[in-house]
């Protein structure tokens, strides 16, 4: 299924907030970077006709693709306009009271989470009010990246955040997705370079299974786990459990569509299933 | 107010104003439709409406799956998305795609199914509640045809008119029988019917459960019982005040009639059983199968036979028309059941069949009341009555 065959919602320019991430900024000491997250209760259109009482930040799932430089200072304000109490909890290095498990931000209140943007990497936020499964499989997640001070090389970014939705309360998965919408990048491909370094953020945020992965077709990539270390894999697949997250370095050698796809069958075919479209 | 004595009862007016009820029912039912939701509001909120599909029949054709569903809610309902065998597919619909209550569409999916193995299908609504029908085994579903209408026939003529026939066989040996124990025969055909029309009727309410619950539930089962029951004893007047017995109890060729008819309605059921069931690979149509059936429906050709064992000699052509009567519904019903297929067709069915078999039972005890030596009370009717049920529960066991 490719193209107009695959059954996915929505334009060809629809997630590109979600997908290309902010550039990224040099390091620069003493530099304040402010983030406003809104939680909202929204229906979203998952696959075409399916609609989804998602929770979200800013009204999309996932939420909003923060970016800062190690060593910012980070102030992102949390105002909940949602019908529950929500917090945002940061993966990273922060003190105790800016962690979003005990700052509990009832419906109509607001909160500001203010630390510095440590340690560089592929991060992540969700929200941490309880019950958590539900808070988190109802679309309260996004990506969180952390740039060196020594910037990584030049590169076409992407963000790839997993997940998955559970439309009928079972307790298990019917769609799954990257950034929210099933079979969206199978119906619109995402176009790259040959030669050119192409860079993915990659993270897990799927609720109830406990693995999800990314296998890429004819190509193989550098693996970077949480985006931090000196330690790289060199594969055509990464398995992550929820949480986890890593950066991926392509140098396609081909043209042509390439697949990508959760290495699990049942989401590959749940949604979980895109093309690379490489041009010279 | 007061009526005066000079309005003539039955006048025009009195007439209208009978419609008076009715238009004021009509003012609060559009009343409540546009204001009704504020005092459901005071009560609390409505729960979301399940947005379950009635999967009603799933066909497996060379590359392509249909699978016909049916909103069986009050509220629309949405087809948004299907799978199979937890896989999201491309599909179409032929038909709309948010279906209004009790409205049906049939959903295509172009699929290389594998042959004799399960699969799932599963179709998702807008609100996302995924309906998951589980088939223990693919069987392609062949299209109409004259080889499998003839088949069906050929079933259809195996389990009805064949043992109604050979039961019939019986009637010379009846003729012989002395009085005493041709009242047992006639008690036994009231046995079987009894028997019958129990079993119809368990059926009509087992298949009636699995209905929405829009299509009125166990009404729908009485009003069926009813009618037939109410149909039969419409003919059977109309048949006895014809006859010379003179509005008495119906007796001979009559009374063999009403049976046949009671037995045909019930024959029609098991054809359109039969049928259905081996339309949806539900039933594995073995020989043994078959030959159960043919044991378990002889004992129907006797039934038959009882009332007319006394009676002047009947013609080879009236004893052809009743074995048709009684045998030949089960062809229409199994081409019924093989090529239409309806939950709701096989209720109403078997409820005639229920009604029309107790409408019988009752002409036979009549019968039995008035012609038996020593009375309904007698150790052979007695006797002949329980050997009726006790004959169909036992051959019953062999087509089970």
């Amino acid at each position: 299924m490719i193209g107009e065959q695959a059954p996915a919602v929505g334009g060809p320019r629809d997630l590109d907030a979600l997908l290309y991430p902010p550039e990224p900024l040099p390091y620069r000491p003493g530099r304040v970077q402010e983030y406003t997250l809104a939680a909202v209760d929204q229906e979203i259109e998952i696959a075409p006709g399916v609609f989804f009482p998602a929770w979200t930040y800013n009204g999309t799932v996932p939420g909003p693709v923060i970016r800062a430089t190690e060593g910012d200072l980070l102030r992102v304000h949390l105002i909940n306009g949602g019908s529950h109490p929500h917090t945002i909890h940061f993966h990273g290095i922060h003190p105790a009271n800016m962690d979003g498990v005990f700052e509990i931000v009832q419906p109509g209140g607001q909160f500001t989470y203010e630390f510095e943007a440590r340690p560089a990497g592929m991060q992540l936020y969700h929200c941490h009010a309880t019950p958590l499964k539900k808070h988190i499989h109802k679309g309260l997640y996004g990506a969180f990246i952390i740039d060196p001070k020594k910037p990584r090389p030049p590169a076409q970014e992407l963000v790839m955040v997993m997940n998955g939705y559970d439309t009928d309360g079972d307790g298990s998965n019917n769609f799954y997705t990257v950034n929210g919408r099933s079979f969206y990048y199978a119906k619109y491909p995402i176009t790259v370079k040959r030669s050119r370094l192409v860079r993915v953020y990659l993270a897990n945020l799927t609720e109830f299974d406990l693995l999800n992965s990314l296998h890429l077709h004819g190509e193989f990539f550098r693996h970077q786990p949480t985006g931090t270390g000196e330690h790289w894999e060199y594969s055509d697949t990464v398995v992550q459990c929820q949480g986890q997250r890593g950066v991926i370095e392509i140098e396609f050698a081909n043209t042509g569509h390439f697949m990508f796809h959760a290495h699990q069958s049942e989401f590959a075919e749940l949604g979980w299933m895109g093309f690379f479209n490489v041009i010279d | 107010m007061v009526v005066r004595a000079d309005t003539a009862p039955g006048g025009a007016r009195w007439r209208l104003w009978a419609l008076g009820p009715l238009l004021l029912l009509i003012v609060v039912v559009v009343a409540f439709s546009a204001w009704g939701d504020s005092v459901t509001d005071l009560l609390g909120r409505n729960p979301p409406p399940a947005d379950q599909v009635d999967v009603r029949r799933v066909e497996f054709k060379p590359g392509e799956i249909r699978i016909k569903v049916t909103n069986p809610q009050r509220d629309d309902l949405t087809v948004a998305s299907v799978t199979v065998d937890d896989a999201i597919v491309p599909f179409t619909l032929d038909g709309p795609a948010t279906l209004g209550r009790l409205r049906s569409s049939t959903i295509v999916v172009p699929y290389d199914w594998v042959e004799d193995e399960p699969i799932a299908v599963g179709v998702t609504s807008s609100t996302g509640i995924e309906t998951v029908e589980q088939i223990p085994a693919a069987v392609g579903t062949p299209g109409p045809s004259i080889g499998r209408a003839t088949g069906y026939a050929a079933i259809g003529f195996l389990v009805g008119i064949v043992p109604v026939a050979l039961g019939l066989l019986w009637l010379p040996s009846l003729r012989r029988a002395a009085p005493r124990w041709l009242a047992a025969f006639m008690a036994l055909t009231a046995g079987l019917l009894t028997f019958l029309a129990v079993e119809a009727l368990s059926e009509a309410l087992q298949l009636q459960s699995a209905l929405p619950a829009g299509l009125g539930g166990a009404g729908i089962v009485l009003l069926g019982v009813a009618t037939s029951w109410l149909t039969l004893t419409a003919i059977s007047h109309t048949l006895s005040r014809r006859g010379k017995s003179g509005g008495g109890a119906l007796g001979g060729l009559a009374l063999a009639t009403l049976v046949a008819i009671g037995i045909g309605l019930h024959n029609f059921g098991e054809g359109l059983a039969i049928g259905t069931s081996f339309a949806l690979s539900e039933l594995a149509l073995g020989s043994f199968l078959i030959v159960g059936f043919m044991i378990h429906n002889i004992t129907e050709g006797l039934g038959i036979a009882a009332p007319i064992a006394d009676g002047a000699k009947t013609s080879v052509a009236r004893l052809a028309t009743l074995t048709l009567v009684a045998g030949g519904p089960a062809i229409l019903g199994a081409w019924l059941g093989g090529f239409i297929t309806s939950d709701v067709l096989a209720v109403v069915f078997f409820a005639a069949a229920a009604g029309a078999a107790f409408e019988v039972v009752t002409e036979v005890v009549r019968y039995v009341a008035r012609k038996a030596p020593g009375g309904i009370t007698s150790p052979h009717v007695l006797g002949g009555f329980l050997a009726g049920i006790a004959v169909m529960y036992i051959t019953g066991l062999v087509a089970a």
